[in-house]
């Protein structure tokens, strides 16, 4: 119990139960900014549940109950982070949290459930969770809600159980109990009512794959409102499909146009694809940091915080770019400072493959057990081009490339060399000698992948590590099962001793 | 004077409360374990909701 990592064995804080015994110490300057952070977040939830509304939508709604495991959820993606890589994670999931409460809050003042405002419904565009949204940095008079996110999304990162429920509703409802957790979950939100009911039309879209196309068209006859489905190409990669694609966007923009009507308004795009340009330029720089020594920006800090601003927020919120100063600054601080992330580094790893929600935490487990570092992950590896910021028609474009370069599907989706070459390419370039290959029981996007991967690690002198999950079903693969996986491999392969023991096995079966 | 120095012993001593209690309730994780406490009042309560477009069109 010291500000040193791995000071604390991490396993015993588990007892069977849904939280953990008790917070770590993590030295005395380190934890009290930590209950800094944490005093800050109470302050917030307190704030947002005494809002009426919030509390109509509180008893409205199953999926809310996740959110009792927001706090849980924050010191599970913190767990053993010391100094820097502390601040970061809290700059990165205290603003998480807060863009989340606002995104419920912005859907019950609209809710018509419970008695919300039908002048803000009529100016929502409701958004497919699984899409990007930059179609809709063009309508500053309109406000763009996916409305999945919070009941399935970012529920399942909350806490490990909370699709369960309506996995099963959807699976009584006569969908197959093979098919991907995520659309199943979403349709059985719709079949239970829900949903919070606003919006005056939906964009939805192919991404990431066909099975969430195919829920979305069944739960389209709940909603009962005008939808659009933006197909996006699978092949893009291919030069061929551009003008297809860029024909799409204008589809999409031409059906917000007439449902609202609403102008698209180019300078408001442009401003917001500037914001945007920043946002991947910061990325770029904390991959750089990542190829060098002294990583810093790595695992649980990477992920959500870069889907969020990439895909939900897409340049709209400047709220993103302001905490990237202050995390690159960190980073370069540290960097100079040679502040290692993990009490000794065993190995570099690239994180491939689609991550299990209900384990979003498990790279800080791979650093704190074994001491390997998470460097960067597939679903963060997405476009990192720089886009126009003043040409109409290459705008055109520019949107259809980032719809193809969804989080979820742009490299599980657009070919071999996306899917595999690139793996490799990173493997070097980071030089990694570990690959975390994720493998999604429910999803067979990739499968046909699998013997290339295994043929070529050998060749590339990589160790490809399996772990297999469930995404968002546990019942599938536990959290213990996927620990398993790297265990069997860390000792049997690598004769490795953990760096905390009691990580390798503890129970945390019940908790969130 | 003496006003003063009682303002500022009343708010030393109230900052020094509330960061006894907070910080207990923190470092023990009392805040999420009372909130476990609530999720089967809430489970029961989620059942008797009444949903006027339950199944609509499904």
């Amino acid at each position: 119990m010291s500000k040193k990592l791995n000071s604390e064995p991490l396993g015993k804080l588990y007892n069977g139960k849904k939280t953990i015994k008790r917070r770590e110490w993590r030295g005395l300057r380190d934890t009290l900014y930590d209950y800094k952070c944490w005093l800050g977040i109470m302050a917030y939830l307190v704030k947002f549940l005494t809002n009426p509304q919030n509390l109509k939508g509180m008893f409205r709604y199953r999926w809310m109950i996740n959110n009792l495991a927001t706090l849980d959820f924050l010191d599970r993606h913190t767990a053993g982070a010391r100094g820097p890589q502390l601040r970061m994670a809290h700059l990165e999931y205290d603003f998480i949290i807060k863009h989340m409460a606002d995104n419920m809050a912005a859907q019950f003042k609209r809710d018509q459930n419970i008695g919300g405002s039908k002048k803000l419904s009529d100016k929502t565009v409701i958004f497919d969770e699984n899409m990007m949204s930059q179609v809709m940095n063009g309508f500053p008079n309109l406000k763009a809600i996916s409305r999945e996110i919070p009941p399935i999304f970012t529920g399942s990162t909350m806490r490990q159980d909370s699709e369960i429920f309506y996995i099963d509703v959807s699976e009584q409802y006569g969908i197959p109990g093979d098919v991907c957790p995520m659309p199943a979950a979403e349709l059985g939100v719709a079949v239970q009512d829900d949903y919070p009911e606003f919006g005056c039309c939906i964009l939805n879209a192919n991404t990431t794959c066909d099975t969430s196309l195919m829920g979305n068209g069944i739960e389209q006859r709940h909603f009962d409102i005008p939808t659009h489905q933006v197909a996006v190409p699978i092949n893009y990669t291919d030069p061929n499909v551009n003008d297809y694609s860029a024909q799409e966007i204008k589809d999409a923009i031409k059906f917000v146009e007439d449902q609202t009507g609403e102008k698209f308004d180019w300078d408001y795009y442009f401003k917001c694809m500037k914001i945007f340009n920043q946002e991947t330029r910061n990325f770029l720089e904390w991959l750089e940091v990542n190829k060098t020594d002294y990583p810093q920006v790595v695992g649980n800090n990477i992920a959500p915080f870069r889907y969020a601003y990439y895909m939900v927020a897409g340049g709209r919120e400047i709220g993103f770019l302001d905490a990237e100063k202050k995390i690159n600054k960190l980073m370069y601080k540290a960097y100079e400072n040679k502040v290692p992330v993990v009490s000794e580094v065993r190995h570099r790893a690239i994180v491939w493959g689609v991550q299990a929600q209900y384990y979003s935490h498990f790279p800080a487990w791979l650093q704190n057990c074994w001491g390997i570092i998470p460097l960067v992950d597939m679903l963060s590896l997405t476009s990192t081009k720089i886009y126009s910021e003043d040409d109409k028609e290459q705008a055109y474009y520019d949107m259809a490339d980032l719809y193809a370069n969804m989080v979820m599907r742009n490299r599980s989706e657009g070919g071999y060399q996306v899917g595999v070459e690139d793996l490799w390419r990173f493997c070097e370039e980071f030089r990694a000698d570990v690959v975390i290959m994720y493998e999604h029981i429910g999803c067979k996007a990739v499968t046909g992948y699998h013997g290339l991967y295994e043929e070529q690690a050998r060749k590339h002198n990589v160790h490809l590590i399996w772990v297999t999950h469930g995404l968002m079903d546990p019942r599938d693969a536990s959290r213990q099962s996927m620990r398993n996986d790297v265990n069997r491999y860390m000792r049997t392969v690598f004769h490795e001793e953990p760096l905390d023991p009691s990580l390798e096995e503890f129970d945390d079966s019940n908790a969130y | 004077m003496d006003t003063l120095k009682k303002v500022l012993i009343g708010t030393v001593s109230a900052a020094v409360g509330f960061f006894a209690v907070t910080f207990t309730v923190y470092f023990f994780n009392l805040d999420s374990k009372a909130l476990t406490l609530l999720e089967e009042p809430l489970l029961k309560h989620y059942e008797k909701v009444d949903k006027q477009k339950t199944n609509k069109n499904l």
